[in-house]
Order: C-alpha cells, then sequence, then structure tokens
C-alpha cells in the first residue's frame, strides 16, 4: 500500500508540479487582474480628487449607486445581454454540429461563420449603424419591401429597440467565437462512442442527446462563461454603436463604468461600479459552475 | 524538470529583456510633449511647426502625440495618474473647465499679464470660455460655434427664402418644410448644440453664479412640451434628439431636412457627403437671436509638466500669426487668432465663397454665446441634463416629470462640488 | 461521424447556406464599401458595387505607416501567440492534476476573468510603467500573453485524453513536462488551434491597450492607424472599409490555417479511444 512518507512526498511534488505550471500565468494574472481588482476595491471606499487628498467614503458611493435608477437599469439591461447568450449559444451549437463533418465545403462553412469575429469592433459598429438606419438601412428598406411594416423603425434612436439591435449586431459578431469553442470541444468526443451507439442502433437524435451534449458540457460551459463575458466584451461595439444611448437604453455595465470614469472623471464611483459588477458577474459564473457539475464542467 | 523550466525562464527573461528595451525618448531637460485631439491629418502643419520652434529654440524637442477623440481622456488622465503628463494638452469644449477645476491644468492667467499682446491677438469672447474663477486656463487653438444651415431647394419650395429671426417665425417655417419624410429642422445635440432653442426664450438652465438650477419653470416645460409635439409633428426631425455627428449630418446631406443648426465643421462633412452642395442651394444664417454655443478646441499646460515655461513658448509660438495662419489654410478651420482669421476668410472668398460665408458666421455675434458655462462638473451634468431632457422631447415622459428629475439630480450635484 | 442519405445531406447543406448568407450580408456591405466611392447612406442601397476600383486599398498602404505598424502588429501578436501556447498549455495541464487546491485555483481563474480591461486601465499602465515596459513590443503584448479561456480550453481538450495512456506513460516514468509534450498535446491539436486562432485574433485587434501605453507613433499598432480614417468625427468613406478588410486579412489567414486542426480524420493514428 503507498501510505505514508512516499504518498505524501508524491502528493506534494504533484502540487509542487501544478503550482509550478500555473505559476507563470498566475503571475500575469495577478499582475493584470488582480491587482488592478484591488486598487479598485480601495477607490470605491474613497473619495478620489485629483486635488484634494482621497478622504474615507465608506459605503457612500454603493449607497449612491442602488438609489441610483440608471444603475437599475443598466444592470437590467446587462442582464437582458447575459440572457441573450442562450440562443445564441444554441445556435453556435446547431452550426458547429453541422460543420463538424466531413460534409463537402464544411472548412468554407466555418470560415464563413467565424469571419466575423477577427473583424474590429469599430467596423463592425458602423456597418451595423448603418444597417438599422432610419432612412437608409438595409433593414428598413428590405422590411419595407417586403411589406412587414408600413413605417421604418428608427431602431437606434428608439428606446425600445436600440437594445435588441445591439444584441443583434454582437450575436453577429461573436457566433464564430462560440462555434470554434463548441468545435474544439465536438473534437474532445471519442468516435468509437458514436461507432458503438451506431452500431447498437441508436438514432442520430438520441446519439446527439446521449453522447454530444453530456460530453460537450464542458465546452458549453465555457461558451455560458464566454456569454457572460461578453457583457463588457462588447464595450467597443456598444460604446461606438450607440454610447449607451439613446437616454440609457443600451447603457450597460462597463459602458456605465468606462464613463463615469474617463467622461465624468469620477473614478470613485466608476470603482463601486466594477467592485459591483465583478460580484454580480462572479455570482453568475458560479452559478454556472455549480450547474455544470463544478470543476468548470469537467466530465467524470 | 525544474531545471527545464528555470532554463526556459531564464531564456524567456532574456529574451524579454531585450523586446522589453522602452523606445521612450530619454526624457532630456529640454523636451515638451503635445497631446492633440484627433488632428493626424495635419501632420504636416504640426511637423512645420515643430521644426520652426526647434530652429528658435535650438536644443530643445517637441513631443508630438496624438489620440483619438472618445479615448484621449482615457489616455490622458492614465498619464496623469502615473505622473507623466503631456506638458500640452489640446481639449475640446467644457472638458477643459472640467479639468481646470480639478487642478490639472496650469494657470495661464500670469503668463497672459505678462504677455499682453499674446492676449490681445484672440477674440476675447472665445478666450473667455476657458475662463474658470476668473483665471484662464487655455488658448484657443481652433474654434467654431453653431449656426443655422439652411437647403435653400427645400426653402424655394415652401415659398421661404431664408431662415426667420424669430422663434416663432422659425418654428412655423419647420412645420412648413416638415411632411412625411421631410423635416423642417434639426440640430445637433451633444455639449449643449442644442440650447439657442431655449436661450432665445430667455431660459437658463443655471442662476448666474452656477451654484442653482433654474430651469424647473413652467416656461421651460412648455417649451420642452412644444419641441416635443413639433418633433412628433414632423416638424423637427427626431433624430436631433438621438443622432451624435453622423446621422445628422448624413440626414440633412440626403437632402430632406430644411434648416440644421450645427458648428462650422459640419459644413466640410456635408460637403464632402452631399454632392448637391454649393452656393445655390446651401444657406448659411444665425439662428435668431444670433444665440450660438461655441465647441472650441484649446491649448492648456498640464500642471505636472516639467517645462511649463517652455511648453507657454510654443503655444505662444503656435498661435502667433504665421504659425497659424498655416494651421488655419491647411484645415479650412478659424483660429481664433483675429487677424488669421480674418485673412481665412478674405482666401476663401475666392476660393469656396459658400465656405467664406460659413466661417464669417463664426466670428459674428461672438457676444452671444451660451450653452457654454464654466461647471466644474460638465460631464456629469450636461449627461444627466440631457438623458432627461431627451426622453421628454422624445416624448417618452412628460416634460413636467423629466425636468423635475433633471432638476433633482442636478441640484444634488451642483450641491456636491 | 454521420454519413447520412443524400435528403439528410442536402438538407444540411440548406440550412448551412441560409445561415451562411445571413452571416455574410454586413461583411458583403463592408467589402463592397472598401471597393467603391459610395457613400455608405445613399438610399436607395445598391446592391452591387458601382464602379469597383482598389485605390482605396492603396491609398491606406500609403496614408499611414501600414508596414511600420504590420510589422508591430506581427511582432506583438507572435509575442501573445508563443506565450499563449506554453503558458496556458502549461496551466491547463496544471488544473487537470489533482491537486490540494485545484478547485480553488479553477475558481480564481474565472474569477479573474470578470474583470474587464476598461477597469484596469489605470493600473494596469503603473504596473507596466514600473516594469519598464512602457512603448516596447513585450508591454504591448504582456497582458495577454496568458487567457483563461483558452487555458480552459486546453483543460477541457487534456481532461479528454483517455486515462490509460497517461497512466502507460507515467508507468514508462515520464515526467509531467514530457507527458504534456509527449501525450497531450498531441491529441490536442484542436485546442492548440483555437489557441492560435484566439491569441492571434484578440492581440492583432487590440486597440485600448496599444493605445494607452504607445508614446511614439513608431511602436503603434496596426489598429490605432484607424484614427487616420475616424478624424474629422467618423468617416464612412471606402478608406475606412479598406482598412478594416485589409487589418482582418491576417486574422482570417490564420484561422484558414489553423482550422485544419478541426478535421477529425478518421484516420488519424493514436487518435483519442
Amino acid at each position: 500500500m503507498i501510505r505514508g512518507g512516499m504518498w505524501r512526498r508524491r502528493r506534494t511534488r504533484q502540487a509542487a508540479v501544478a503550482v509550478c505550471f500555473l505559476a507563470p500565468s498566475l503571475a500575469l494574472f495577478f499582475l493584470y487582474r488582480i491587482l488592478p481588482l484591488f486598487w479598485n476595491v480601495a477607490l470605491s471606499v474613497e473619495r478620489w480628487s485629483p486635488l484634494r487628498p482621497t478622504r474615507w467614503a465608506g459605503l457612500y458611493y454603493y449607497q449612491d449607486m442602488l438609489s441610483s435608477d440608471t444603475f437599475w437599469l443598466t444592470l437590467e439591461n446587462t442582464m437582458i445581454f447575459i440572457a441573450s447568450a442562450i440562443p445564441a449559444i444554441a445556435l453556435a451549437l446547431v452550426i458547429a454540429l453541422l460543420v463538424n463533418s466531413d460534409l463537402r465545403g464544411a472548412a468554407v462553412y466555418r470560415t464563413i461563420f467565424f469571419l466575423s469575429y477577427p473583424l474590429m469592433s469599430v467596423a463592425v459598429a458602423i456597418i451595423w449603424q448603418w444597417m438599422f438606419e432610419q432612412k437608409a438601412g438595409l433593414i428598413n428598406y428590405v422590411l419595407l419591401s417586403l411589406g412587414v411594416i408600413s413605417q421604418p423603425i428608427p431602431f437606434l434612436g428608439s428606446f425600445d429597440w436600440a437594445l435588441p439591435a445591439v444584441i443583434i449586431a454582437n450575436t453577429w459578431q461573436v457566433l464564430g467565437f462560440y462555434m470554434i469553442i463548441l468545435l474544439a470541444g465536438l473534437q474532445n468526443i471519442p468516435p468509437h462512442l458514436y461507432e458503438a451507439a451506431r452500431i447498437d442502433g441508436v438514432p442520430a437524435l438520441a446519439r446527439l442527446w446521449r453522447i454530444t451534449l453530456p460530453l460537450l458540457k464542458p465546452s458549453i460551459f465555457l461558451a455560458a462563461i464566454i456569454g457572460i463575458l461578453n457583457s463588457f466584451s462588447c464595450f467597443d461595439l456598444v460604446y461606438v454603436m450607440t454610447h449607451g444611448g439613446p437616454g440609457h437604453a443600451t447603457e450597460i455595465l462597463i459602458t456605465y463604468i468606462y464613463k463615469a470614469g474617463f467622461e465624468e472623471s469620477r473614478f470613485d464611483y466608476a470603482a463601486a461600479l466594477t467592485v459591483v459588477q465583478f460580484l454580480v458577474l462572479m455570482a453568475l459564473t458560479i452559478l454556472a459552475n455549480r450547474a455544470a457539475g463544478g470543476n468548470a464542467g469537467a466530465v467524470e | 524538470m525544474r531545471r527545464r523550466t528555470f532554463a526556459k525562464g531564464l531564456l524567456a527573461a532574456s529574451a524579454g529583456s531585450a523586446l522589453g528595451m522602452p523606445m521612450i525618448a530619454r526624457a532630456a531637460s529640454k523636451t515638451i510633449s503635445i497631446l492633440t485631439w484627433n488632428i493626424p491629418d495635419a501632420a504636416d502643419v504640426v511637423n512645420g511647426w515643430i521644426a520652426a520652434f526647434q530652429a528658435v529654440h535650438p536644443g530643445t524637442e517637441v513631443q508630438w502625440l496624438d489620440k483619438k477623440g472618445p479615448v484621449l481622456p482615457a489616455f490622458y488622465q492614465t498619464q496623469l495618474a502615473a505622473g507623466t503628463p503631456p506638458d500640452i494638452v489640446d481639449i475640446q469644449g467644457g472638458l477643459s473647465v472640467e479639468y481646470a477645476a480639478d487642478g490639472i491644468l496650469l494657470d495661464l492667467t500670469p503668463y497672459l499679464a505678462k504677455q499682453p499682446a499674446v492676449k490681445a491677438r484672440f477674440n476675447q469672447d472665445y478666450l473667455a470660455n476657458w475662463v474658470y474663477d476668473s483665471r484662464n486656463y487655455m488658448l484657443p487653438f481652433y474654434i467654431s460655434k453653431s449656426l443655422l444651415f439652411f437647403n435653400k431647394q427645400r426653402f424655394a419650395a415652401a415659398g421661404l427664402s431664408a431662415p426667420a429671426d424669430t422663434f416663432d417665425g422659425l418654428m412655423t417655417q419647420a412645420q412648413k418644410l416638415g411632411g412625411s419624410s421631410n423635416s423642417g429642422f434639426l440640430t445637433l445635440n451633444f455639449d449643449w448644440l442644442y440650447w439657442p432653442l431655449y436661450k432665445v426664450n430667455g431660459i437658463d438652465p443655471f442662476t448666474p453664479d452656477l451654484k442653482r438650477t433654474a430651469f424647473d419653470t413652467d416656461a421651460m416645460i412648455a417649451l420642452t412640451d412644444r419641441l416635443a409635439k413639433a418633433t412628433t409633428g414632423g416638424a423637427i426631425d427626431p433624430i436631433s434628439w438621438t443622432g451624435r455627428w453622423v446621422e445628422p449630418l448624413g440626414a440633412f446631406a440626403s437632402g430632406r431636412i430644411g434648416m440644421l443648426q450645427a458648428h462650422s465643421p459640419a459644413y466640410y462633412f456635408i460637403k464632402g457627403q452631399a454632392k448637391w452642395v454649393n452656393e445655390d442651394t446651401l444657406g448659411v444664417a444665425q439662428f435668431p437671436g444670433y444665440w450660438a454655443v461655441p465647441n472650441s478646441h484649446g491649448l492648456g499646460i498640464s500642471k505636472g509638466s516639467q517645462n511649463p515655461e517652455l511648453a507657454w513658448e510654443f503655444i505662444s509660438f503656435i498661435t502667433d500669426h504665421a504659425q497659424a495662419m498655416k494651421f488655419a489654410t491647411d484645415r479650412r478651420v478659424l483660429t481664433g487668432n483675429i487677424g488669421v482669421d480674418k485673412a481665412l476668410v478674405a482666401l476663401l472668398e475666392q476660393q469656396d465663397p459658400l465656405g467664406a460665408a460659413v466661417l464669417r458666421t463664426q466670428v459674428e455675434h461672438t457676444d452671444r454665446m451660451t450653452g457654454n458655462w464654466p461647471l466644474a462638473n460638465y460631464s456629469r451634468i450636461t449627461n444627466t441634463f440631457w438623458s432627461e431632457l431627451q426622453g421628454a422631447l422624445l416624448g417618452r415622459r412628460s416634460a413636467k416629470d423629466a425636468i423635475a428629475s433633471a432638476n433633482r439630480q442636478l441640484t444634488r450635484i451642483l450641491n456636491e462640488s | 461521424m454521420i454519413r447520412g442519405r443524400r435528403s439528410v445531406v442536402l438538407l444540411r447543406h440548406l440550412v448551412l447556406v441560409l445561415l451562411s448568407a445571413a452571416m455574410l450580408v454586413p461583411f458583403y456591405w463592408v467589402l463592397k464599401t472598401s471597393i467603391t466611392d459610395e457613400n455608405i447612406f445613399a438610399y436607395p442601397p445598391h446592391l452591387l458595387p458601382t464602379d469597383p476600383n482598389l485605390f482605396s486599398y492603396v491609398d491606406v498602404w500609403y496614408l499611414i505607416p501600414f508596414p511600420r505598424f504590420l510589422w508591430n502588429s506581427v511582432v506583438v501578436s507572435l509575442l501573445a501567440i508563443a506565450g499563449n501556447l506554453v503558458l496556458n498549455a502549461l496551466a491547463g495541464y496544471a488544473l487537470t492534476r489533482n491537486f490540494p487546491g485545484q478547485r480553488f485555483a479553477t475558481l480564481l481563474l474565472l474569477s479573474c476573468m470578470m474583470i474587464p480591461f476598461q477597469a484596469t486601465i489605470i493600473p494596469a499602465y503603473l504596473i507596466t510603467a514600473k516594469l519598464g515596459l512602457l512603448n516596447s513590443y513585450l508591454g504591448l503584448a504582456l497582458p495577454l500573453l496568458s487567457t483563461i479561456i483558452c487555458i480552459f480550453v486546453f483543460k477541457a481538450s487534456f481532461e479528454a485524453v483517455p486515462r490509460s495512456l497517461v497512466e502507460a506513460a507515467r508507468i514508462d516514468g515520464l515526467g509531467d513536462l514530457r507527458i504534456l509534450w509527449r501525450v497531450m498535446l498531441p491529441l490536442s491539436r484542436a485546442a492548440i488551434g483555437t489557441n492560435v486562432i484566439l491569441a492571434f485574433t484578440w492581440s492583432w485587434n487590440n486597440f485600448l491597450w496599444p493605445l494607452i501605453i504607445t508614446r511614439t507613433v513608431s511602436m503603434q499598432t496596426l489598429p490605432l492607424g484607424l484614427a487616420n480614417f475616424l478624424s474629422y468625427m467618423e468617416n464612412t468613406t471606402s478608406a475606412l472599409y479598406a482598412f478594416v478588410v485589409m487589418v482582418l486579412a491576417p486574422g482570417i489567414a490564420v484561422f484558414l490555417m489553423a482550422q485544419k486542426e478541426f478535421i477529425r480524420g478518421l484516420t488519424s493514428g493514436a487518435a483519442k479511444g
């Protein structure tokens, strides 16, 4: 029985190796993520001003935030944004399944679906601004021609349509990203399982349900995380497309943070918002992790 | 295994140090840096200035940084936090007052007092835009204020010749020019550019000491209601309240708008977008009451500058007649330097009479400027006020509620500072 | 591998074609505008390019120091790809090992993901300044040398390697590093491909960070050249779109090269399982 000294040595050696391997990445994240987070936490409880020395503010900014209508609207918009990831991931999954094969031209399809992701967000924003334009935009042109609507809709100028419009533009951009994550995950499924199932006469849909989806759990989990991250990595797109407007109809936490910090020079308030955003997203992530069975959805 | 990782680490470190050689020019005692707001197309002029300056001040170095508008504040703030702010900074609009109030900019009043000739070369009304707490913080770099562009063809079709010189007259005209797909009037809305609509009716948002709000009045509510109704009725285009720059100007360029209130840079944008623009089809006029909102760029010196004297030398150098003239003729903009602006307008009379007409409106009636209050919390107040008012103008909420809400929030902000 | 009947295959093609068409429309417009001189807001929209020419592309090349910016972007992206492959593989492998603190490390990394860049601009700048890496290639690449999503991609891929193979290697006396190199990575080509594609895309398109830390024009990366076309407040000319297409091209090239790894050949030798 491997016990005592030898076993413990092996365990500590394992831990040492793991820590060694993680060290460089963790160092990087410590510098560029964790330290800045602490900086934000510290700033959020101070009254910062370039002229006067910083004073203790306690929970002042947090209270400010919770009593601000804009904040709640922003939070709601952010949640809607995140929720929109669900249909997006579902669509990406369908696409990934369709192109993951020796279907003729699969490579072409894969490229087409991925094409939008490396496109600079600024360009995506401008193109979609045009597509949603009230007078000269393509979407109104098509809808009017087809008789679906009788009056053009001012998508990006409308308090009701702006957020869906931005979400559509964003989904178009990140679909390819979801797709390659799911594709990479599909490669992890051993083909012999399919072979065995086919020999056993299991129909295609059941194969999908019983084999593919469960084994795709880590990738779906990752896609869900990306969906959560998307609520702030879409910053460039939203900022250029609508700047958070009209009113605050497309204001999401990250644009609100950026504007508070770099447009209104309220770094303390922005820091408090950052902390709150972090906590909210962390909560969602932990929920997702739980739902995926812990360990980032790893399949046992 | 450990040896391998260690060796790898060593290799990476040495490679890293080679790649990590900072390429920042060693900060000589005679180096200054200037940060401009999105003028990469003026590279020739700026480099010419630097060369000319170095000829007059041998041994100095001038570093030119240019950053795109929306991210310039982020860049500048980061540099400030790091203690290495650019010596000279070009800021647009009211943000400069905010920075001045924050103590980020150097007080230029003593410099101007020592060199009254420099002070006298500028249009004093424009220069006053950068006064906070009775102190000057910036020199004009390039200036503009709002004016009225009008589509002569649309006017002719409606039986009109030129924009009215009263507010009611203007609204009536807008009604006439409006239609199913056309609109009579359109305005830009950022940085208070829409305020002449209110000012001409005698409404001011703040008390003269800028300590309290003054807009929670029946007059304000009534006017907002009127504008909202005009918007739904087709006289005023809703893009006035929802657009930023490209959309409103694009709409005017498409030819379906009767009048546009915008500042002079709009002229070049529209001209680039619309083939129909020429002297016979585009007219320029002043807004009723000659009210206009300035939207200018100024040059200031960072308080944290290591070489404030040299920085001052540079900005007084480039705003002097000879140098500023190059900028004015290259970019067809007014600089706030009285002599230069006169010369530019005269030059344009031959080359581009319409452009000359546009620029002439910029230097006329400079005593009737509004929307340029030196607010310490400029961005926050402007954004908060606008997001409330916009809802009312678009008919989303009642003017009464919007204005009450804006009043509450603005009062809080004003009390905080 | 679903070897369906003809109708199923046709159906798949149909769905894919429809979806592809929808995806391509905006992109087509980018391309079209880049080869014509049209005002994008012209109404009604023209479906076909009128009077196509490549002048915009030539303009872009000469208007900004394109080759210099291109070189900078290439260097930074190569650094990012190299860093990502090494660091992420190591970290991903570590996360598959069962050691005390593994769950904590996983959660830690997940939480690090939730910190957006915009909230870290100032501290990141200060830290980079302290390291003496401002305005340098390494400084430009440093925040991107490892990305957590890609760590998890590797983790998922390594976990799919059959235990038996790993056990066999261990019995043969191979150390962890060798296991990673000899056993795991060869079976994780898709993960490697994904890492390359994503690391490249993120570093290539990175706009805000290079803007903040470059102080000389000669160190700017390609996206920063964008300012030239967006000067005078948001231009919508063909030059902008030509620029955008030129920035996009390498990303697509990298994708095309790396996406071969996504094809699971039936004939792949010691494939998983």
